[in-house]
């Protein structure tokens, strides 16, 4: 995870709150956030690897597939819950959106924006997108759901999700006032602050 | 790596969970490596049911049952932990057991040996801990019924202990492990030899019940599959056979397992660790589970194996949360194992790098 997207979410993640990070990775982020908001962290994680990775840093991890268990953790009073860049890998993304956000008031998404024009392009050449954010071919990606910032919005819309910040990232991966003037054409990640009344 | 093995009196004696009284009572104690000058490297492992104090190192044909987790470089590393282990109360391999003198009767206990429990455990090795100057626990952990005495260990003294290492572990038994020990108990009490426990004082061992029990408690620690693939369907070559009756390789293998059991294991102790196994419930006089987890302090490290089917995976997620609504910082791993429930006494790279790093973080 790049810096900048570790700091647009570490400036929504309030002081001391009980957090979960599904499909945490190595559990930098939430080492982070433990480090900088005092927070107490769990990670959620599949690859064995990567677990290791998270013990080493004393980051309270779980083996778990997202697919089928977000929803064990719904007595557990979650501040917040984190999803970055997972929710396109997920067999039911809406399902986990709507399972998050019964286990935590709020909820940060990150995804890859299909829309970008270089993924555009691509398509326009005929081949499915190739870039340095979704660097597998089609039939290597674990990316099975994904969309665009528009298609992601409209969902939110059906599912009454609110939108209550959002951040739109350039091919530096940096914050971005171009990006957002025309997400779906200019942003190659969203971040997203939802919340379900 | 130093090793010192000592018998450890304690003259004072304990107040047993069940209401009884042993007034003075031993334990047999093994440690490894050395107690740092600030006493902050003291781990304390925990045996399952069978084991005993000989947790590390080979000695004269013995092999210590967590040898290759715990020793030099490895992920209980002696070269910087000062590694306990003792003979749970009740055994009979040199702590006070149903083999040892009563000194009220200067007769051997027998069947008179007092029920124990999980908690009477870690209450005695609270007392061991004292007696050897240990301020605090860097960590306590073991395997299946080790693991139990890690988690009340967490919930009893939270104070003494920085992390717990709990591994192909429950709360508590279930309504089929119960049900399983049940019948290993029953084929000692049946068997002619057994004089309600007291077969020592009449000279004699049932050897065939503990063979037997010890037969069935063999099927359920291995899994489906290990069975399968090291045994299949081979039929046992002649020579090696332990005894006529035995056609396949997998009826041998348990024949000698279970009669070398019988030879060195006693009877009376066999019935009292599954009865402690079977009665342990952490939830102990609380509500819940989550209830009783409240005063936990520790980092626990919950590990399942997916081939273990008596204390299969799903049941440290129960632990684990548990532990995440107490907002304990704990972890969950599951593991392949290809040994079953035993998996947790194996090496493999993994499982001994999540210990190292849970250990060391």
């Amino acid at each position: 995870m790049t810096n900048k997207l570790s700091k647009i979410i570490n400036a929504w993640v309030p002081e001391q709150s009980k957090v979960i990070d599904f499909g945490c990775g190595d559990g930098s982020l939430l080492k982070e956030l433990i480090d900088s908001k005092d927070i107490l962290g769990y990670g959620v994680e599949i690859n064995d690897k990567k677990i290791e990775e998270c013990i080493a840093k004393a980051v309270p991890v779980i083996k778990q597939d997202i697919d089928k268990g977000i929803n064990e953790f719904e007595s557990s009073n979650f501040d917040i819950s984190i999803m970055a860049r997972s929710i396109q890998c997920l067999k039911e993304p809406s399902v986990a959106l709507n399972r998050m956000l019964k286990l935590s008031k709020r909820c940060v998404v990150t995804l890859p924006n299909l829309g970008y024009w270089k993924c555009r392009l691509n398509l326009a050449s005929g081949k499915m997108p190739v870039t340095p954010e979704l660097p597998s071919s089609w039939h290597e990606t674990d990316n099975i759901h994904l969309c665009t910032i528009n298609d992601f919005e409209t969902l939110c819309n059906e599912e009454s999700i609110n939108i209550k910040n959002k951040v739109f990232l350039n091919s530096k991966g940096k914050q971005s006032k171009i990006a957002a003037i025309s997400p779906n054409l200019l942003a190659i990640e969203g971040v997203y602050l939802l919340e379900k009344e | 790596m130093k090793t010192i093995t000592q018998k450890i009196s304690f003259p004072e004696g304990i107040d047993l969970d069940s209401g009884n009284r042993l007034d003075a009572f031993d334990l047999m104690v093994e440690t490894y490596g050395e107690l740092n000058e600030s006493k902050t490297n003291s781990v304390l492992v925990c045996h399952a049911f069978s084991g005993n104090h000989v947790a590390a190192g080979k000695n004269n044909d013995v092999t210590g049952w967590w040898d290759q987790i715990i020793g030099p470089d490895k992920a209980i590393d002696t070269n910087k932990y000062f590694v306990v282990c003792c003979n749970n109360l009740g055994g009979c391999s040199g702590s006070s057991g149903p083999t040892s003198i009563n000194p009220l009767t200067n007769k051997v206990y027998g069947g008179s040996f007092p029920l124990v429990s999980v908690v009477d455990w870690v209450n005695s090795q609270k007392m061991l801990m004292d007696k050897l100057k240990i301020p605090h626990w860097h960590m306590v952990l073991g395997g299946s019924l080790g693991g139990m005495q890690a988690l009340q260990w967490s919930i009893a003294y939270p104070d003494k202990i920085k992390k717990a290492g709990i591994f192909a572990a429950a709360a508590k038994s279930s309504t089929q492990n119960i049900a399983m020990n049940e019948v290993a108990r029953e084929s000692i009490r049946k068997d002619q030899n057994f004089h309600g426990g007291d077969y020592i004082e009449h000279g004699v061992i049932p050897k065939n019940g503990i063979k037997t029990a010890r037969m069935l408690g063999h099927i359920t620690y291995l899994s489906e599959k290990h069975m399968d693939s090291r045994f299949g369907r081979k039929f046992q070559d002649d020579e090696s056979k332990v005894n006529k009756g035995v056609d396949y390789e997998v009826e041998n293998y348990l024949q000698y397992k279970g009669k070398k059991f019988s030879e060195i294991f006693d009877a009376n102790t066999y019935i009292l660790m599954t009865k402690a196994m079977d009665d342990y419930d952490a939830a102990g006089n609380q509500e819940s589970l989550e209830d009783a987890l409240k005063t936990v302090s520790a980092q626990l490290l919950i590990i399942g194996f997916y081939s273990d089917w008596l204390y299969p995976p799903e049941r440290g997620k129960e632990i684990q949360i548990a532990a995440i609504n107490n907002n304990i910082r704990s972890s969950y791993v599951v593991l392949e194992g290809e040994h079953g429930h035993d998996s947790f006494l194996f090496h493999t790279n993994q499982y001994s790098q999540i210990i190292r790093k849970f250990i060391e973080s």
